[in-house]
């Protein structure tokens, strides 16, 4: 085997499967793909894979029970491809123990990245997403990933974009370690930095108005001159 | 006089049975009261007939006699006998009793008295002529000498004075008490009322809550109607009301059938609609003309959003999200920054946390299409926020055109869309408005546009807070 990504695709459309696995494959990918879960359970048997592309509405076993299936035999991470871009939709296929999800119609390109995310997450030794999802606390804050939700100590949401959210989970999962924007970058969004990127800065300073007390004098998300951020103070993970 | 009406079935109904029977025991105690009073003077007409037979017999057995003297001179008091004038004793212009008259010159003819013509008259005082001609008085003259009813005293209520012409001419006057036997009829009446009122009363509690009760449950199951989320409610009451509650219950039911069907409807409609939609822009990628490209992507990106609008709006209501408490500043943030990612200008100053109990998803659309349009139409949003005691208004705000007023409502139409949008080939919906409004409403608030002093479309969005 050489070291190409090995995609599983599981999609019974046919017109959408076949130029995405052609868009995959010219992008470097090795792809296998299944019209549907029995068919994508035979494959299994006979490949091992890097990830799994999953479309949820299939006929027969839908998507949602064959990422259980996955789930309770590998870890090998799995994206949702949803035609339902209903937030419920969304809680319960990562509280099934999705990695992500992208609702069509999505931009190919920012399903590779997404697949270089989560398999940039997995290798790093983070694993795939537990299934139950975890829940963060930090200086009075709660995020819970399974809803994607950030909610303050008076119990009042805050919403963030995915941006920011990818962002602070990015920090929280490695706090009291100081992450440059290379890393950053890499973490969040699966691509290096570009000259005088400011992509991170401006996540960040996003992030520090909406949780800071004060923006300018920075308690949780803490700038390291030289090196790049830090989140600072106790974190619990539950 | 409506203010006065009772509101509800059961007060109603209780007003209706109290005042039928006010009306029914008002005519009971007339008739009652005037068939008393006859009464009196029918007793009192009796007794004074009596007494003139009797003289009348006397006259004819002994003959007419003048009147005895005692020793000393003055003349025997035949007291309570009629005395004898040549004349009638009654006045004109006194008050003349026919029915009385007729009557007791049919008992003279029954008895074979030869009586030529009676008179009788009612009168308050015994005229001074007469006091010693009077049936019932003792010698206090003013007291019965008859025990009333239930040990009461008897009131005198008037008298009657009867005056006979018997066969020589001459005039018989008597002189009768009326006596009221029953004083307290009329409190007898008002209490006897009273207690109907009170037993009624009872039953017809028990019978109003009996059919107002379901009907109650029944308003109320159709104000909190949720199609097909709402438990049915339970058939109680009369057969009617059990009956109009099971077509109810049935009804939800078929609502809620209904409404199951639509979404599962449009969930089909938007998995047949995206996925070629998708495929469309995976095959997009590999077109290599980068202008071209774009563009063919812009399109399909707008195609995805009217679809995304068509089927918010018509699951509105339909949402599992719960409303939470959030923090607007920190959504409109969001939201802004969204724009202003993508070159637009949009401007926002936070000023202090603000929170609210909204469904986030749903108001960050309706945001995000209130400041799309303003940088769509309106080259820029500036963004404020005003709070007031029970209201959160959030103003955006554009440099653009504005609205003609007499526009403005039908802005808010679905598929409406200003003339400069259609002009300059803008693309939308034109649901954005529509959804906005739809989704703020369910919140109950509300989506205002106004044209700006300075120029310009102000968009408010409003919501109540608590």
């Amino acid at each position: 085997m050489s070291g190409q990504t090995h995609i599983l695709l599981v999609d019974d459309e046919a017109s959408l499967r076949e130029p995405l696995a052609e868009y995959l494959t010219k992008q470097g990918f090795r792809v296998q793909q299944a019209s549907d879960a029995s068919q994508a359970r035979s494959v299994m048997n006979a490949f091992n894979f890097d990830i799994i592309l999953l479309d949820i509405m299939m006929p027969g076993e839908d998507g949602l029970s064959f990422c259980r299936h996955v789930r309770e035999k590998t870890e090998t991470p799995v994206i949702f491809i949803s035609a339902k871009g209903e937030e419920l939709e969304r809680i319960v296929g990562l509280e099934l123990g999705a990695d992500d999800y992208v609702t069509k119609p999505f931009s190919p390109r920012e399903l590779v990245a997404r697949i270089k995310v989560v398999l940039r997450r997995t290798n790093n030794g983070n694993g795939i997403n537990p299934g139950s999802g975890s829940i963060y606390q930090f200086s009075g804050w709660t995020l819970k990933t399974d809803q994607r939700s950030l909610i303050d100590g008076e119990g009042v949401a805050v919403p963030l974009s995915s941006g920011e959210y990818q962002m602070l989970l990015a920090l929280l999962s490695r706090a009291g370690q100081v992450l440059n924007r290379d890393q950053l970058l890499d973490i969040t969004q699966g691509r290096e930095a570009h000259a005088f990127d400011r992509a991170v800065d401006n996540q960040v300073s996003r992030l520090r108005r909406k949780i800071e007390a004060d923006p300018k004098n920075p308690e949780i998300i803490k700038t390291v001159w030289g090196g790049g951020y830090v989140l600072a103070g106790d974190v619990k993970t539950l | 006089m409506k203010r006065l009406l009772p509101k509800s079935l059961i007060g109603q109904l209780l007003a209706l049975v109290a005042i039928t029977l006010l009306i029914a025991q008002a005519i009971n105690i007339v008739l009652l009261y005037r068939g008393a009073q006859n009464q009196k003077i029918v007793e009192a007409s009796v007794s004074a007939v009596g007494r003139i037979t009797g003289e009348v017999e006397r006259i004819n057995e002994r003959g007419f006699r003048e009147r005895r003297v005692r020793r000393d001179g003055s003349p025997r008091v035949r007291r309570n006998r009629p005395n004898i004038t040549a004349q009638s004793s009654i006045e004109a212009g006194q008050r003349r009793l026919p029915a009385v008259e007729e009557r007791a010159a049919r008992a003279f003819d029954n008895m074979g008295i030869d009586v030529r013509a009676v008179e009788v008259v009612l009168v308050d005082m015994v005229p001074a002529n007469m006091t010693n001609s009077v049936i019932g008085l003792g010698r206090e003259r003013r007291r019965l000498r008859a025990i009333g009813y239930r040990g009461t005293v008897n009131e005198i209520d008037g008298y009657i004075i009867m005056s006979a012409q018997i066969a020589d001419g001459q005039w018989l006057n008597i002189a009768s008490a009326v006596r009221d036997r029953n004083p307290k009829l009329v409190r007898t009446l008002f209490f006897q009322t009273a207690v109907i009122y009170l037993i009624l009363m009872i039953p017809l509690i028990w019978l109003g809550r009996y059919i107002s009760r379901p009907l109650k449950a029944l308003t109320k199951g159709a104000q909190d109607f949720k199609p097909g989320a709402s438990d049915p409610i339970e058939e109680s009451g009369p057969p009617d009301t059990k009956q109009l509650i099971a077509a109810f219950n049935d009804m939800n039911g078929r609502v809620g059938a209904m409404l199951d069907e639509k979404d599962v409807m449009l969930g089909a409609i938007g998995h047949d609609l995206r996925t070629p939609l998708a495929a469309l822009r995976v095959r997009v990628e590999s077109v290599d003309d980068d202008n071209e490209r774009e563009r063919m992507i812009a399109g399909i990106d707008d195609m995805d959003r009217t679809l995304d609008d068509i089927l918010s709006l018509a699951r509105l209501g339909r949402t599992d999200e719960t409303a939470e408490p959030t923090d607007i500043s920190a959504l409109i943030e969001t939201v802004a920054d969204e724009y202003s990612d993508m070159g637009e200008h949009v401007s926002f100053t936070r000023s202090g946390r603000i929170t609210a109990n909204i469904r986030a998803t749903l108001i960050r659309r309706a945001l995000r299409n209130l400041i799309g349009n303003a940088v769509k139409y309106g080259k820029q949003a500036a963004i404020t926020v005003d709070k007031t005691d029970d209201k959160l208004l959030i103003h955006v705000d554009d440099s653009g055109q504005g609205i003609p007023e007499n526009q403005m409502e039908a802005m808010f139409e679905p598929f409406v869309r200003a003339e400069i949008s259609r002009n300059r080939e803008t693309g939308g919906s034109g649901l954005g408005l529509t959804l906005a409004r739809a989704i703020v409403r369910d919140h109950g608030g509300d989506v205002v546009l106004q044209n700006r002093e300075e120029g310009g479309l102000r968009a408010s969005l409003i919501l109540n807070l608590n």
